[in-house]
């Protein structure tokens, strides 16, 4: 087969130490707004590129285009007012958020859950991952070009928002896990309607797989491209699917068990050459994970019981000073809670830590300069990124 | 764990006491000098070499800033939070980009939102979330965001409420 | 890369001949069955407590009058007003609601070109108002406690040989719990009828504040240990937390509040009363009114001259209600506050006989009178007149002051249904206890057991107690035999206490009669006013209303300087009469600035 080598003998190379000095006024460069739409991206966020011929020399991540202020909006609302907005933070994945945020209220409150109420949270938390990894999959196909595989998750992810609608009350904002437990049991013939999606999801996947991963095209446009030397994890604090790609079985699941993660049986996916195909790979088979988790939390877990613990009057509710920090594994890697109260009604801080704050900030416009600007678009959306997360 | 860590490492880092929140967490607090060094030890030879999060707590009240450095030893399932505290209108800190290259972005946040400065980092006064910012920095807990958004934003027009108790006073017993 | 990887992504074509997913018409989807659509709200069940107001955080919602809800006793007549440019459907505020009546539908589309129409009154005419299907709170009300503390009591056996006082008091704890539950809507103050500022001091609980919370009680109640103990409580029945769960304990925490403050400390954080005024007023009668209005206009720098008949101030709270339920020693401290303000109480001093009114005018700047309900009704039936046959107020009255020839039999039956009924008839059976170590009393009462007009504690104390209480009892005739000596009491079956026009006429099932045996009958059937210290001039001068002193809104009679106050012109209990004595102690001070007052 063919391959394609640009003639570069016209443009300057790239400095070795990485910090040319690029002047505009040469004419030789040009700036490139990469974003702030992007299908691979949920949410706004963009690069700009500082390009020589077809090739970046230099990327700088911009975020903002939603800040809030979450983590200050927190701070002026008490311990159950805060719930509600919790799950705003990330969109596509926003049950992470309301764990973490009820685990660590619970933690300083000494709250007790009830054990069914573990169960539910382990699910949710699992229907979630599923419905990120098909936003992720439509993503990279779109970002290659390859629309169908969008369509495709659009739809199985619909079929799991239907679960959701039916289990927690809402498609997109839960709002299901309230510190103390959760808002309710499941309902009847939840499992039966729960498997027909998942062996319709399985036969979209199967699709998927010849679609993209046995694609050629698909192949040449990410084998070998975006690599991130695994020598690079702990400096830029890589975690989930993005550090599994390349050799590191980073996954929370397992590192430090939480919910009822020890009592399912499962392994983590991992993959060795960490470049954006591997990265897709890893990503590929934990949504069969997820697949084997849900059957399993499903046929595993408690048939009846209280799902909700005693709450003071959240009214009046102050929680003792102190700070704890909780984590879990979402889609993107390892998604945490910082929470300091200080004996008030109001939490006195709450910081999010997003996977993509390191993945789309430090380690992105590390590994942007010196590839081709058609890569871009895979390589920012192979990380994973959602921008709320980023700037909260 | 926690504990014989702690034991070995007080004597030279000068830390404080040791609180286990959970078994597989604990917050120490340590002089804001001692800080490099004993991340580096605890990155080189602890294997707490995952930079979980930088971030800053205002307690304006005590005039200081509170930097929580979480650090993860993976293979032991051990966090451990480093905390250092700031004099609040001096509000410097040393950086750790060197040491955790993604600390640069922590950094950075924190000086656009807090006013937190660390001299070195890279980009650090480059804007990060906010555009054209000259207020307090946003954080920091006397800047009063409420307020902000009465003077940026208008309320809807034609929102009256009653609170209940005032309500059925004057319907019932005006007079007392 | 194998022609294999170049061809089988072609093998997808197949899903060409896939029909569409996509649904076609979106708007008739229906949303599954607990979606967290748009709001309902039972219009009737809805208090207007403005809880869902509260704990939005969006502040989404506004509490607004309504055309059709009528403000009055536990409902504000507000009702929730939601703005949807702000919800965010994350029904806590369904989840907090205290009566369950805002609830939400599985609807979720709407249009309009009105942007104002998205601001709505749930309950009024929204189109899902009947839709059954939406979001319901699975757990009950889960955000804030429904389960009152339990307040600590002497066991039947350890109380019933006795006259210490039966309930303990709440613990710092358990005080805080039950603070915690209350959600300060604030329905319960215009139910008091002094109108404490109930939130407020239930929050200074919660906040451990008591020096806070004693002077928020002060600011409306002098008599708060008394009432912490006995008051009827009306508040708790207009509490929200009713609805779904126990009332707050509203009557334990005000006493938890007093017994944390050491008498001392009350009057010092109460302070000193204004500078004199020079102005005098004399009062008739130390019960709970007169001795309001004097701790008022003392305050104020009135000279306050308080005349009391019996040896000992308090009125009924000494004489009327029984040691078991109100320590004299509690009430003692009440009273001593008031004297600490520089009240004169002149005890043993009958108005009529000791002192006249007359000369109480020519002294005093005014006189207010706050004489209560001291004599008890008769039942009028065949037999009640004579020895064997007591009122109920006579009893206990003597039993306060020691009297030793009080009667007590080893059988006794109390006709009357109400907290008097139940007080000496619960005083009557510790007095059997104690003489003949067992208890032989029948409580007869025209009402069954659901509309008992005494407080529900008293029928569960009083059972635990052995006393054997019958309801819908009619009382017909007191049994004597030949030789006159009371026997007992013979009752018919009450079928109707009221007639048609809902007046007072009971109705018999004659052929279920029971004699009840019992060597003394005991009425409590009532009381009424002893006005004969007036003497008969003022008696002619003044108005009168069905054999009560005429007395318009602001507790002025029509002689200009005199007023009344408390159970003889009103009633019907402490909290009532502590009410009356504050208008009172208030009209005194705005007639005295106006020189109304003419000598």
């Amino acid at each position: 087969m063919f391959s394609f080598q640009p003639d570069r003998s016209e443009y300057p190379q790239p400095g070795l130490d990485g910090k040319l000095e690029i002047d505009l006024e040469t004419g030789k460069y040009l700036k490139l707004w990469h974003g702030p739409n992007h299908p691979g991206i949920t949410g706004n966020m963009s690069v700009e590129l500082t390009v020589c011929g077809d090739e970046v020399v230099e990327g700088k991540t911009h975020v903002g285009y939603l800040h809030r202020g979450f983590e200050k909006l927190m701070e002026r609302r008490t311990f159950i007012q805060v719930f509600p907005i919790v799950c705003r933070v990330c969109v596509p994945e926003p049950d992470f958020n309301e764990y973490c945020y009820a685990a660590a209220v619970e933690e300083l409150a000494g709250i007790e859950v009830p054990e069914l109420a573990t169960w539910m949270r382990t699910l949710i938390l699992e229907m979630g991952r599923f419905n990120s990894y098909m936003m992720f999959l439509g993503g990279i196909g779109g970002a290659l070009g390859l629309g169908i595989t969008g369509q495709w998750m659009t739809y199985v992810r619909d079929l799991m928002l239907d679960r959701f609608e039916e289990l927690t009350g809402a498609r997109i904002y839960h709002m299901f896990i309230l510190p103390g437990g959760v808002r309710g049991h499941l309902p009847e013939g939840f499992a039966a309607r729960m498997e027909e999606v998942l062996q319709t999801a399985e036969t979209y996947l199967a699709d998927v797989d010849k679609v993209m991963f046995a694609n050629s095209v698909f192949q040449l446009r990410t084998k070998g491209i975006g690599v991130i030397e695994p020598a690079l994890f702990e400096p830029y604090g890589v975690t989930g699917p993005n550090a599994r790609a390349g050799g590191v079985a980073k996954d929370v699941r397992k590192d430090s068990p939480y919910l009822v993660y020890d009592q399912l049986d499962f392994e983590v996916a991992t993959g060795m050459d960490s470049d954006i195909f591997t990265r897709a790979k890893v990503r590929r088979a934990d949504i069969q994970t997820s697949i084997d988790l849900i059957r399993q939390i499903l046929k595993k877990m408690p048939k009846d019981g209280p799902v909700m613990a005693k709450l003071p009057n959240v009214l009046h509710w102050k929680i003792p000073r102190g700070e704890t920090y909780i984590k879990g594994e979402c889609s993107r890697g390892e998604y945490g809670y910082y929470l300091v109260t200080d004996g008030s009604g109001y939490p006195r801080r709450i910081n999010v830590r997003g996977p993509s704050y390191t993945h789309a900030m430090a380690l992105l416009e590390h590994l942007i300069p010196g590839t081709n600007i058609s890569d871009v678009a895979a390589l920012m959306v192979s990380l994973h990124t959602y921008p709320p997360e980023i700037e909260r | 764990m926690m504990r014989d860590l702690h034991a070995l490492l007080t004597p030279r880092h000068a830390l404080g006491p040791l609180e286990i929140r959970r078994e597989n967490l604990a917050f120490v607090t340590l002089p804001a000098s001692n800080l490099r060094g004993f991340l580096t030890e605890l990155r080189d030879t602890q294997g707490f070499s995952h930079l979980v999060l930088l971030t800053a707590v205002d307690w304006l009240e005590e005039g200081q800033f509170q930097l929580t450095y979480m650090m993860n030893n993976r293979a032991r399932d051990l966090t451990l939070g480093v905390r250092v505290m700031l004099d609040r209108t001096t509000a410097q800190m040393d950086s750790i980009h060197d040491l955790w290259p993604t600390a640069a972005t922590y950094q950075r946040e924190l000086k656009e939102m807090f006013g937190i400065t660390f001299p070195g980092s890279p980009r650090l006064d480059e804007e990060f979330i906010l555009e054209g910012w000259t207020d307090l920095p946003p954080y920091r807990r006397d800047f009063d965001s409420l307020a902000y958004s009465q003077q940026t934003y208008a309320e809807r027009p034609g929102r009256v409420t009653h609170d209940p108790r005032e309500y059925m006073k004057s319907k019932l017993y005006p007079g007392g | 890369m194998s022609l294999r990887e170049v061809l089988t992504p072609f093998s997808v074509w197949k899903r060409v001949l896939d029909a569409p997913v996509s649904i076609a018409d979106p708007f008739s989807r229906e949303a599954s069955e607990h979606y967290r659509g748009f709001h309902k709200n039972d219009m009737e069940t809805c208090i207007g407590c403005g809880t869902c107001e509260a704990i939005c955080q969006n502040g989404a919602i506004d509490m607004v009058p309504v055309e059709g809800q009528n403000t009055e006793k536990g409902d504000s007549g507000l009702r929730p007003m939601i703005d949807y440019g702000r919800c965010c459907w994350c029904a806590l505020c369904v989840d907090i609601c205290m009566t369950g009546s805002l609830t939400m539908s599985n609807e979720y589309t709407w249009v309009d070109s009105d942007p104002d129409a998205f601001r709505f009154i749930p309950g009024l005419n929204e189109p899902w108002k009947d839709k059954q299907a939406g979001y319901k709170r699975e757990n009950g009300r889960v955000l804030s406690g429904t389960t009152r503390s339990p307040m600590g009591e002497l066991h039947a056996n350890e109380r019933i040989d006795n006259f210490n006082e039966i309930c303990v008091g709440y613990t710092r704890e358990e005080a805080i719990l039950e603070a915690d539950r209350c959600v300060e809507c604030g329905l319960c103050v215009a139910t008091c009828p002094a109108h404490m500022s109930i939130p407020d001091y239930i929050a200074a609980v919660r906040d451990q504040d008591y020096d806070r919370g004693l002077q928020l009680l002060y600011e409306t109640n002098p008599f708060s240990e008394v009432c912490g103990r006995i008051c009827t409580h009306k508040c708790e029945t207009s509490c929200a937390a009713v609805h779904e769960g126990d009332a707050i304990a509203i009557r334990w925490l005000k006493r938890h509040i007093v017994d944390n403050v050491p008498l001392e400390r009350r009057v010092e954080l109460i302070g000193a009363p204004k500078p004199a005024t020079g102005k005098s007023v004399a009062i008739i009668g130390a019960g709970p009114g007169g001795l309001t209005a004097a701790y008022d206009l003392a305050r104020e720098g009135v000279k306050v001259t308080v005349y009391e008949a019996l040896p000992k101030p308090g009125g009924m709270m000494r004489y009327g209600i029984p040691e078991y339920r109100l320590p004299y020693d509690a009430l003692d401290r009440d009273i001593a506050v008031i004297e600490a303000m520089g009240v004169t109480i002149k005890c043993a001093t009958v108005v009529g006989v000791d002192v006249q009114m007359e000369d109480l005018r020519q002294s005093h700047d005014a006189v207010i009178l706050a004489i209560g309900l001291q004599m008890g009704r008769g039942t009028r039936i065949p037999g009640s007149e004579g020895a064997g046959v007591e009122r109920a107020v006579d009893l206990l009255r003597r039993i306060t002051a020691g009297d030793p020839t009080v009667p007590v039999p080893e059988t006794a039956v109390v006709i009357g249904g109400g907290n008097v009924a139940f007080d000496i008839a619960r005083s009557m059976a510790r007095l059997q206890k104690i003489k003949y170590g067992r208890v032989g009393l029948t409580l007869t009462a025209l009402e069954d057991r659901a509309h008992f007009l005494a407080d529900k504690e008293e029928l569960v104390e009083g059972d635990e107690e052995g006393v054997l209480i019958l309801d819908s009892r009619g009382p017909q005739e007191v049994m004597r035999d030949p030789s006159g000596q009371v026997t007992g009491l013979r009752t018919w079956a009450v079928t109707s206490i009221f007639d048609a026009e809902g007046r007072f006429a009971p109705a018999y099932d004659e052929s279920d009669e029971q004699i009840h045996q019992g060597a003394l009958v005991i009425e409590a059937i009532g009381q009424m006013a002893d006005t004969s210290l007036l003497g008969d001039a003022l008696t002619e001068k003044l108005e009168w209303n069905r054999g009560r002193i005429k007395i318009d809104s602001e507790m002025r009679t029509s002689e200009p300087w005199l007023f009344a106050a408390g159970d003889a012109v009103k009633g019907p209990d402490v909290i009532n009469a502590v009410a009356d004595g504050h208008r009172a102690a208030r009209t005194v001070m705005e007639a005295i600035a106006q020189g109304e007052v003419v000598q």
